[in-house]
C-alpha cells in the first residue's frame, strides 16, 4: 500500500510542477454556474469520452480495467468477464444503456466482454449506490453506455480499422447526418480474434478461445418544435465465443449471445418543466453449447418492457422531480420456468441550490411488486463549495438488488421466498481543484445485507438463499491534470482504490476483491503526433473464502503504449496509430488458471470526414 | 530542454520505475517425506475447483502427519482439472482427472509421473483392474446420453486398446473374478441399472435393473451390495432410494431395502461385518446378516460442523469423511473410530473427495 500511495503522491507532485503555467480550467462542475438538471451532484462520476474509447481496446472490460477503480476478472482474454466495483459482487454493478438497466435478468450481471464500446459515444462510470435513479443492482456503482444525438452537423463519416496480434481485428463505421431539427446516426462495429496466444512462460497455447461479435447502433432524433423532441435508440449485439480450454484435452465449448435493445423517448422541455417519457423493449438470449460439435445446448431468454416517466419542475432555486417506472419481464430457459413478472416503482426527489456554494439533494423510491419484499430506497447528499479550490460532497443511500430469474425460478432449486439484497452506504468526497489539476479523495462505507448466493447443503446440492452480510469500506483517489506549453500537450490521469470487503460472519475478504488497484495514464501530444502510456497495478486477490494464501492470484502490473499521427488537414482527421499491449511482457492472470497474453501489437487507422 | 519535455521525462521515468517492483508470491510446497516413502499411508484426493486446474493429492502417513500437494512437489506441475478418483495396480497409481480428460500414471511409492494417458479418455470417472487390464468408466460428452463407454487400458503399454459402449452415466465399477459390474448413476440424466461385463469377450452380458441413481458398490461373500440414492425432490420427479443385494452367481436381485419417500442416502462402504452408509451428514450401520434399515444413526458429523459430506471411506478400522466446506476453500478430513467417536481432523486442500489406502 505504502508503495502505491507514494507513487500516486509522486504523480500528483509531477502535476504540481505545471502550476506556474497559464491557467486553464478543467471542465469540472462548478456550482456557481450550473443549472440544476436531472443528475446526481453529490457522488462522483467519471466520463470516458470518444477519444479515450478509441485508444482503448473495444471491450468494456479492457476500457474500465485501464481507466477506473473497478476490478475486472476475465476468464481469459475475451471470455466471460465480470466487475467488482467498490468491493461488491459481479451482480452489484448496474449497466445502463441510454438510461435503461441492461443487466441480465437471468444472471443479474452484465458480461463486460459482451459490450463493444465502439457502439457508444461515451461511457460514464458512476461510483457508489444509485438505486433510486438506476434501479436494481446499483450498489457498487453504475456504468452508463450512452449514444449522443447531435444536431446541425451535416454529414459525418467515421471509419476505424484495427488489426493486431492473434489475428485480432476491429472494424467500425459510423455515419451520421443532422440538420437543425433532425438527427440520424448508424454505427456498425465488428470485432474478433483467433485469440490463440501463447501462455507466457509455458509451451501451452490458448486453445478454442476464438471469438467475434457484431454491434449495430442507430439513433434518430426529431425536434418537433421548440419544446418537443422524439428520440429513437436501437442496438443489436450478436456475439459468438468459443470458451478457451482450462486444460489442453478438455471438451470444447461455445457460447452465443444475442441481445436487442430499442427505445422511444419523448422529451418535453419548457421554461420550468422537463418531462421525459421512455418506452423500451429489450431482449436477451444466450445459448451454451457444452460440446461445440453437437447441437445440444442450454439456453435462457428474457424479453423486458420498460416504461419510464420523469418530470422535473423548476421552482426558483429548487428542482422538484417525480416519476414512475414499470418493468415487465417475460423469461424462460432450459432450466428456468417460464414466468412473467411485473415490477413497478415511484420516485420523488428534490434538489436545491441554496446559495452560490451550497447544494443539497434528496430522493426516495418505493418499489412495488408482489414477488419479493418491496423496499423503500433513498438517497440524500450535499455539496459545499468551501473554497474556490475545495468542495466537499456527502452522500448516503439505501440501495437494492432483486433476485434473478435463476434465483427465483430455476427448476426444482429456485427459491421463491428470496428477499432483495439491501445496501446502506455513506461517502465523503473531497474535491480539490488546482490550476490544471483536480484531485478527488473519497472515503466510503457500505453494508450489504441478505447477499443472494447459491450455497451447497450437506449433500452438496446448491440452492440460492439470502446467505451473508458483507461490510465494505474503502478509499478512492481520482487524479487528473493537463498542461499545455506551446505545442506540447500533456494529460495525466490516475486512480487508486483501497478496498476492504469482508464477510460479516467470517471476517474474511471476499474472493476476487483486491485490496489495491492503481491505474495511471499519460498522454503527450506535440503538433499532430501523440503518444500515450497506460499502466495498471491490480493487487493480489484471494480465490478461496478461507483466504488461503496458496490459492491467491498474484498481483500484476500491466502497461500499454501507443502512438498516433494525424495526417489530416482542417477538420478532417486521418489518424494512423500503433500500440504495444502488455509492453513489459508481464505474465499474469486475473482469474485462476486463465493466463493472459504476453506482449502483443496492433495498428489502427481512423478516418473522420 | 524546455519545461514540457522535462516534465514528460520525469513522468515517464516514474512509470518505468513502477515496473521494477512487480513481485509474485512464491508457490508454497509443503515439506515432503523422502521419495519412496508414500507407503503405509493414505492418499486423499482433492478434486480442486471446476476449471481452476488445481486438483491435488494429500498424503497422511502412519503417524498422522499430512503432506499436501504431493503430485506437484514430486513432478513440478499440477495434477489437472477436477481429480475424480484413483486406483492402484502393481506399483502404480492411476489418477483419473475428469475435466482434463487425462489419466496420470505415477509410481505409488515415489509418486513420480510415469505417463499421462490422453487418448480415448473423455470424462473419466472410476477405474478397476483385471489382470493386466484397467477398466475405466467414461461419460463421454456428458450431454450425449449415447456415447458413454468403458475404456480398456493395457497397463503394460498404458494405451487404451478397446472401448465398450454402455448405457448413460457409467460411474462406480467393481471386479469380481473377471466379471465387471458398472453402476449407471447417470450423467446429465439419471440411470437405474447395473451393466455386467464379461472381460474375456469385453461385452455387456447382462443389465440388472435397480432403483434410480445407483452409486457405491461393495462385494461381500459373493453378493454385490449397491446403494441407489433415488431422484431428489428438486428434480421434479422424486423417487425412492434403496440398497440392493445382488447374487453374483445368478446376477439376480436377491434382496432390497427401500428408504422412505424423501430420504436420499449418499455413500456406502464395507465395514467388518456390516455396511455403512451416509445420510444428511450422519452415518448409519446395517449388519450383513440383518439387512434392514437402522432406526438410528451410528453417529452424526454435526458436532464437527461438517458442511458438505463429499468423501467417505473405511480404512484400517477408521472412518474417513471428507468435508468439502463451501467448495471454495480448503477442505478438511474428519476421522472417526468404528464406534463413531471423533478422533481428529486434518486440513487438506480444495474439495477433498476420496481416500485411498497405500499399503
Amino acid at each position: 500500500m505504502y508503495r502505491l500511495v507514494s507513487i500516486l503522491l509522486f504523480l500528483s507532485h509531477c502535476a504540481v510542477f505545471a502550476q506556474d503555467a497559464p491557467v486553464t480550467e478543467l471542465s469540472e462542475v462548478n456550482l456557481k454556474y450550473i443549472k440544476l438538471k436531472d443528475s446526481v451532484y453529490t457522488t462522483t462520476q467519471t466520463i470516458l469520452s470518444d477519444s479515450i474509447l478509441k485508444r482503448n481496446q473495444s471491450s468494456l472490460t479492457s476500457l474500465l480495467n485501464f481507466n477506473s477503480t473497478i476490478y475486472l476478472k476475465e476468464n481469459g482474454l475475451g471470455m466471460v468477464s465480470s466487475p467488482s466495483f467498490r468491493g461488491t459482487t459481479a451482480q452489484q454493478t448496474a449497466v445502463l444503456w441510454n438510461g435503461i438497466n441492461i443487466n441480465s435478468q437471468t444472471t443479474g450481471q452484465t458480461d463486460f466482454n459482451t459490450i463493444n464500446t465502439r457502439g457508444f459515444d461515451q461511457v460514464i462510470v458512476k461510483s457508489g449506490g444509485g438505486s433510486v435513479v438506476d434501479g436494481s443492482n446499483a450498489i457498487g456503482g453504475s456504468i452508463y453506455l450512452g449514444n449522443n444525438l447531435t444536431y446541425n452537423e451535416g454529414f459525418i463519416n467515421d471509419v476505424f480499422l484495427k488489426y493486431g496480434s492473434f489475428n485480432t481485428y476491429g472494424l467500425d463505421y459510423k455515419t451520421s447526418y443532422s440538420t437543425k431539427t433532425k438527427s440520424f446516426s448508424l454505427g456498425f462495429s465488428k470485432a474478433g480474434s483467433d485469440n490463440d496466444y501463447e501462455y507466457p512462460g509455458t509451451e501451452r497455447v490458448n486453445l478454442n478461445g476464438q471469438f467475434n461479435n457484431t454491434n449495430i447502433s442507430a439513433t434518430f432524433g426529431f425536434k418537433l418544435n421548440n419544446e418537443n423532441t422524439i428520440n429513437i435508440y436501437s442496438n443489436i449485439y450478436d456475439g459468438k465465443r468459443n470458451f478457451s480450454l482450462p486444460t489442453p484435452n478438455a471438451l470444447k465449448t461455445k457460447y452465443y449471445d444475442f441481445n436487442t435493445r430499442s427505445m422511444l423517448e419523448w422529451e418535453l422541455k419548457s421554461d420550468k418543466i422537463v418531462s421525459k417519457t421512455k418506452v423500451a423493449y429489450l431482449t436477451e438470449n444466450y445459448e451454451y453449447y457444452p460440446n461445440i460439435n453437437r447441437d445440444f445446448n442450454t439456453y435462457g431468454k428474457v424479453g423486458s418492457l420498460f416504461v419510464k416517466y420523469n418530470l422535473d419542475y423548476t421552482l426558483g432555486r429548487m428542482l422538484l422531480s417525480g416519476g414512475f417506472n414499470y418493468n415487465q419481464n417475460n423469461g424462460e430457459g432450459s432450466d428456468i420456468q417460464h414466468k412473467i413478472r411485473h415490477l413497478g416503482s415511484i420516485v420523488l426527489g428534490v434538489k436545491q441550490k441554496v446559495n452560490k456554494w451550497f447544494l443539497y439533494e434528496a430522493s426516495v423510491r418505493q418499489e412495488l411488486n408482489n414477488i419479493y419484499e418491496s423496499p423503500f430506497l433513498y438517497s440524500a447528499g450535499l455539496q459545499a463549495e468551501i473554497a474556490s479550490f475545495y468542495s466537499l460532497k456527502l452522500n448516503t443511500s439505501k440501495n437494492f438488488r432483486i433476485p434473478t430469474y435463476n434465483d427465483l425460478y430455476w427448476e426444482g432449486l429456485g427459491n421463491p421466498d428470496l428477499k432483495p439484497e439491501l445496501s446502506y452506504q455513506g461517502e465523503i468526497s473531497n474535491v480539490l481543484y488546482l490550476p490544471n489539476t483536480s484531485l478527488t479523495l473519497t472515503g466510503y462505507y457500505n453494508t450489504v445485507e441478505n447477499l443472494l448466493l447459491w450455497t451447497p447443503d450437506v449433500n452438496g446440492i446448491w440452492r440460492p438463499s439470502n446467505a451473508e452480510n458483507v461490510n465494505i469500506y474503502g478509499f478512492e483517489a481520482l487524479f487528473k491534470a493537463h498542461k499545455k506549453i506551446g505545442r506540447h500537450k500533456l494529460d495525466v490521469s490516475a486512480t487508486y482504490a483501497y478496498t476492504v470487503s469482508k464477510n460479516e460472519e467470517t471476517d474474511k475478504q471476499l474472493i476476487y476483491v483486491p485490496y489495491h488497484k492503481l491505474t495511471t495514464s499519460l498522454s503527450y501530444g506535440y503538433k499532430k503526433l501523440s503518444a500515450y502510456y497506460q499502466f495498471i497495478n491490480n493487487g493480489e486477490v484471494f480465490t478461496t473464502t478461507d483466504n488461503a494464501p496458496e490459492h491467491i492470484v498474484n498481483s500484476y502490473m500491466l502497461a500499454n503504449f501507443g502512438a498516433e499521427y494525424n495526417l489530416g488537414k482542417g477538420t478532417n482527421k486521418y489518424t494512423i496509430g500503433a500500440q504495444v499491449l502488455n509492453l513489459w511482457n508481464e505474465t499474469y492472470e486475473s482469474v485462476l488458471n486463465r493466463p493472459a497474453p504476453g506482449r502483443n501489437y496492433s495498428v489502427y487507422l481512423n478516418f473522420n470526414i | 530542454m524546455n519545461k514540457g519535455l522535462k516534465l514528460l521525462t520525469i513522468c515517464i521515468s516514474i512509470l518505468f520505475l513502477q515496473h521494477c517492483t512487480s513481485e509474485d508470491r512464491e508457490i508454497i510446497v509443503d515439506n515432503q517425506p523422502l521419495s519412496g516413502d508414500y507407503a503405509n499411508g493414505i492418499f486423499v484426493l482433492n478434486e480442486g475447483g471446476y476449471t481452476n486446474s488445481n486438483a491435488s493429492v494429500s498424503f497422511i502417513d502412519a503417524s498422522g502427519q499430512v503432506y499436501n500437494n504431493v503430485f506437484f512437489a514430486i513432478n513440478g506441475r499440477g495434477l489437472g482439472d477436477v481429480a475424480q478418483s484413483m486406483g492402484f495396480n502393481g506399483d502404480f497409481a492411476y489418477l483419473l482427472v475428469n475435466n482434463s480428460n487425462t489419466i496420470e500414471v505415477v509410481n505409488k511409492y515415489t509418486f513420480e509421473s510415469v505417463i499421462t494417458i490422453e487418448n480415448n479418455i473423455l470424462n473419466p470417472r472410476y477405474i478397476t483392474f483385471v489382470g493386466d487390464k484397467g477398466y475405466i468408466t467414461n461419460w463421454g460428452d456428458p450431454a450425449d446420453p449415447t456415447d458413454d463407454y468403458v475404456a480398456v487400458l493395457n497397463v503394460e503399454t498404458n494405451t487404451i486398446i478397446n472401448t465398450i459402449p454402455v448405457a448413460e452415466g457409467p460411474e462406480a465399477i467393481v471386479n469380481n473374478n473377471g466379471t465387471i459390474y458398472v453402476a449407471h448413476q447417470g450423467a446429465y440424466g439419471y440411470g437405474n441399472s447395473i451393466s455386467v461385463i464379461d472381460t474375456t469377450s469385453e461385452t455387456v452380458t447382462k443389465t440388472i435393473e435397480v432403483a434410480d441413481v445407483p452409486g457405491n458398490m461393495i462385494i461381500d461373500n459373493n453378493s454385490l451390495y449397491i446403494i441407489c440414492s433415488g431422484k431428489a425432490s428438486w428434480t421434479g420427479d422424486e423417487t425412492s432410494a434403496g440398497i440392493y443385494k445382488i447374487n453374483m452367481v445368478t446376477n439376480l436381485v436377491e434382496d432390497e431395502i427401500t428408504f422412505a419417500t424423501g430420504v436420499h442416502p449418499g455413500f456406502l462402504k464395507k465395514a467388518n461385518n456390516s455396511i455403512l452408509y451416509t445420510l444428511n451428514g450422519a452415518i448409519y450401520n446395517i449388519a450383513f446378516n440383518d439387512f434392514t434399515l437402522p432406526a438410528t444413526a451410528l453417529f452424526n458429523t454435526s458436532t464437527q460442523n461438517l458442511e458438505v459430506l463429499y468423501g467417505f471411506n473405511i480404512i484400517n478400522n477408521k472412518i474417513y469423511i471428507a468435508d468439502a466446506k463451501d467448495y471454495v476453500s480448503n477442505g478438511e478430513v474428519l476421522i472417526y473410530n468404528m464406534q463413531g467417536e471423533f478422533q481428529e481432523g486434518m486440513d487438506v486442500k480444495i474439495i477433498p473427495n476420496g481416500f485411498y489406502n497405500n499399503n
